[in-house]
C-alpha cells in the first residue's frame, strides 16, 4: 500500500516533534504539535503503521495542507 | 345469476390464476435471475432485495408494484421496472423503503419506476413515516429522457421531496452508482451514508464531466466517499461495507420520531455511574493553549454507548452527534479544540446549521458544549462567505423551538459564543459553565494587542522590550475573565462541578417544555442568510 500523508489542517509553526522516523505508530498517536491561533494543536496518526518520514522539523512554519509526515500502513 | 359456475370450477380456475401470479411474482426475485445476480456480486455485495432484507425487520416488507412491468417487457424482463419499493418495519416502526435495482438496466427508471419513486415519497408524507432510499443506479433511461414529448411534463416528485423535508426523516444509502439521479434523490435527505471504495455520488459522473468540461477524473476521485464525505461534506458518513451503511441508517433513525408530530423514541435510562461523572473533572485543561478531545466529554455526559457522530470526518472542528440522555434523544453540538482549536469555519457553520435544523424539525433538544475561540478570520474566511455562513447558526438557533442547554467548557469568545447558544443569547433552558470557562468578546491576547498596538510599537521604537508589559496586561485582563464573573453578573444560571454536568442537563430537559413559542412577528417566513 502507498504511504499515507499527514497534512497540516492549519497554517502555523511546528512547536515540537514527538515521534521519530521509523517508529511504529497506532491510530491516534501524537506525531507532532503545531502552534496556531495561540493553541497547541496535536497532529495525530490517522492509522496504524510505521512513521516512514518526517517532512518538517521543529520551529518550521507550515502552511495549510502541507505534508508533515508519511505513514506506511 | 345464470352464469354462476359451481364452486369447484371457480376454485380450479383460481388455482390456475394463482399459479400464473406466483410465476410472475417469482420472475421478479433474485432466484430467477442468476446471471444478473452473479454480475451484481462482482461490483457490489448485495442485490436490491437483499439490501432491503438486511434493513427491515424480518418478513415485514410489503412490496408495492412488484408486478409492474412495461408493456413491451415479458414477465421477468426489467422486473419491477428497476425500483423495488414498499412499506416495512424498521426496528418495530413503520418506514417506506425504496431500492434501485442496478440489475435492471443499471438501476435506471422507466416510466413505471419513476411513478413508484413518486409513490414512495407521497406515501411517506401520507403515513408520516421515514423514507429510506437505497440508491445504486441512474435516472431516466436515455431513450425516455431524450424525448421532449416525454420529458417536458416532468413530475412533481421533487416538489414532494421538499414537502417531505422536516415532516418525516429521509435517509439514504449510496451503495454503488450514485452520480446524477441518485444524488438528486438524496439531495434533500437528512442523512446519507456511503461505502468507501464502492459508492459514488455527485451531479454528474466522469463520462459526462469529460464530455462537458474536458476534465479527466476517476469516479472515486470525483465522487467517492473520501471526496463527498471527508472533503466536501455532502454525505454524512463513510463506512466499510454495505451492511454497515444499512446499519448506519437504522442507527440514525433510532434517534428520531416517525414524524415531526410523533413523540420522541425514548429508551430506558441507564443506571448512573459515579466513576464516569468524576472522570469529567480531568478532561479539560485550564490552560487554553492545550488541546483535548471534546468527544470524550460528550461520551461521558451522554448515556454510555449512545453517541452517534454525524459527519465525523468533515469539519472536525465542530462535533455534531446524536445521543441519549437518560434515554431521551438529544442533538449535541461541540467545538473540537483538537481541530483548528475549535474555531468556527464555513464548513463547520454549514454542518452545525444543518444539524440544528434536523434536531429542531424532529423535536430533539440541543446540548451545546462551548470551547470556541471565535470564527475563522482572514481572506480565506471571507472567501468562504463566513460573514453570512456564520449567520446561519444564528438563523437556525433563532428559529429553533426545542429546548437547549449550553455548557461553557472553556473559551466562549465573541459571536462564536452567541452562535453556540452561550449565556442568555437564545434563552437557554439552562446556561451553565465549568470553572475553566473564559467568556469574553475576543481572545485576551488579541484584545491586549489591538488596544495597545501603538504603545507596544512606541516601546519597541524606544528600544524597550514590550513583552513584559504585554504579559502583565494579559494577566490583568485574564483576571477579569472568569466564570465567576459570568455567574455573578447573572449572565449564566450557574457554574458547576464538571461531575454534575449530566444530572444538571437531564434535570433541565425534564423541566423544559418540548416546544417553545417564539412570539414571531406576523411574518410569512424568514429568509436564510445564504
Amino acid at each position: 500500500m502507498s504511504e499515507i500523508e499527514l497534512e497540516s489542517e492549519v497554517a502555523g509553526v511546528v512547536l515540537s516533534v514527538t515521534a521519530s522516523a521509523g517508529a511504529t505508530v497506532a491510530e491516534g498517536d501524537e506525531i507532532m504539535v503545531i502552534e496556531s491561533m495561540k493553541m497547541e494543536i496535536p497532529v495525530l496518526a490517522t492509522g496504524p503503521g510505521t512513521l516512514a518520514s518526517l517532512a518538517v522539523e521543529e520551529g518550521e512554519a507550515v502552511s495549510e495542507g502541507q505534508v508533515l509526515a508519511r505513514i506506511r500502513p | 345469476m345464470s352464469d354462476r359456475k359451481p364452486p369447484s370450477d371457480a376454485a380450479a380456475e383460481m388455482d390456475g390464476l394463482l399459479a400464473a401470479l406466483a410465476s410472475d411474482r417469482a420472475a421478479t426475485l433474485d432466484a430467477a435471475r442468476p446471471a444478473a445476480v452473479a454480475k451484481q456480486r462482482k461490483r457490489a455485495g448485495m442485490t436490491a432485495r437483499e439490501r432491503i432484507a438486511h434493513l427491515v425487520d424480518p418478513g415485514s416488507f410489503r412490496e408495492v408494484g412488484q408486478l409492474a412491468r412495461e408493456a413491451d417487457a415479458a414477465p421477468g424482463e426489467r422486473p419491477a421496472d428497476g425500483v423495488v419499493a414498499g412499506g416495512a418495519m424498521i426496528e418495530g416502526r413503520p418506514a417506506v423503503v425504496l431500492a434501485q435495482d442496478f440489475m435492471t438496466m443499471g438501476g435506471s427508471s422507466g416510466e413505471l419506476g419513476g411513478r413508484k419513486l413518486h409513490m414512495a415519497v407521497r406515501r411517506s408524507i401520507r403515513e408520516g413515516a421515514p423514507l429510506v432510499m437505497l440508491l445504486d443506479g441512474g435516472g431516466h433511461r436515455i431513450q425516455i429522457g431524450q424525448s421532449s414529448r416525454r420529458y417536458a411534463p416532468s413530475t412533481t416528485t421533487f416538489q414532494e421531496f421538499a414537502r417531505l423535508s422536516g415532516w418525516a426523516p429521509m435517509a439514504a444509502a449510496m451503495l454503488g452508482a450514485g452520480f446524477a439521479a441518485p444524488t438528486n434523490f438524496a439531495g434533500l435527505a437528512d442523512f446519507i451514508s456511503m461505502v468507501r471504495g464502492q459508492s459514488t455520488m455527485g451531479l454528474a459522473g466522469p463520462a459526462l464531466v469529460k464530455a462537458g468540461t474536458g476534465e479527466d477524473i476517476d469516479k472515486f476521485e470525483l465522487g467517492g466517499a473520501q471526496a463527498q464525505v471527508d472533503r466536501n461534506g455532502i454525505a454524512d458518513l463513510g463506512v466499510e461495507d454495505e451492511a454497515a451503511a444499512l446499519d448506519s441508517l437504522k442507527r440514525f433513525l433510532s434517534y428520531l420520531p416517525s414524524n415531526a408530530r410523533a413523540p420522541l423514541p425514548m429508551t430506558a435510562a441507564p443506571a448512573e455511574d459515579p466513576a464516569r461523572a468524576e472522570a469529567l473533572r480531568g478532561l479539560v485543561p485550564a490552560n487554553t493553549r492545550k488541546a483535548y478531545d471534546v468527544r470524550r466529554v460528550i461520551d461521558l455526559v451522554m448515556d454510555e454507548g449512545s453517541v452517534f457522530e454525524v459527519k465525523p470526518t468533515y469539519a472536525k472542528n465542530a462535533v455534531t452527534s446524536l445521543a441519549r440522555l437518560a434515554g431521551r434523544p438529544v442533538g449535541v453540538i461541540a467545538n473540537q479544540a483538537m481541530s483548528l482549536g475549535g474555531m468556527l469555519t464555513g464548513p463547520a457553520c454549514d454542518k452545525v446549521a444543518h444539524f440544528v435544523a434536523l434536531c429542531d424539525a424532529f423535536g430533539l433538544p440541543l446540548v451545546y458544549f462551548i470551547d470556541v475561540p471565535g470564527f475563522s478570520i482572514g481572506s480565506p474566511a471571507e472567501k468562504a462567505q463566513l460573514g453570512r455562513r456564520s449567520a446561519k447558526l444564528i438563523y437556525e438557533l433563532g428559529h429553533a423551538t426545542v429546548p437547549r442547554v449550553s455548557v461553557v467548557l472553556r473559551k466562549g469568545y465573541g459571536l462564536g459564543y452567541v452562535a453556540m447558544a452561550g449565556g442568555r443569547s437564545f434563552e437557554a433552558d439552562a446556561s451553565l459553565a465549568w470553572p475553566t470557562a473564559e467568556i469574553c468578546a475576543m481572545s485576551i491576547e488579541g484584545a491586549v494587542n489591538v488596544v495597545n498596538a501603538r504603545r507596544f510599537a512606541e516601546m519597541a521604537a524606544a528600544g524597550e522590550d514590550p513583552e513584559p508589559e504585554r504579559a502583565r496586561l494579559i494577566a490583568q485582563m485574564r483576571a477579569e475573565v472568569t466564570p465567576f464573573g459570568g455567574a455573578e453578573s447573572f449572565g449564566l444560571d450557574d457554574m458547576i462541578d464538571p461531575a454534575d454536568t449530566r444530572p444538571r442537563i437531564i434535570e433541565a430537559l425534564e423541566r423544559a417544555p418540548a416546544r417553545r413559542d417564539l412570539a414571531m412577528p406576523p411574518k410569512i417566513r424568514s429568509i436564510c442568510p445564504i
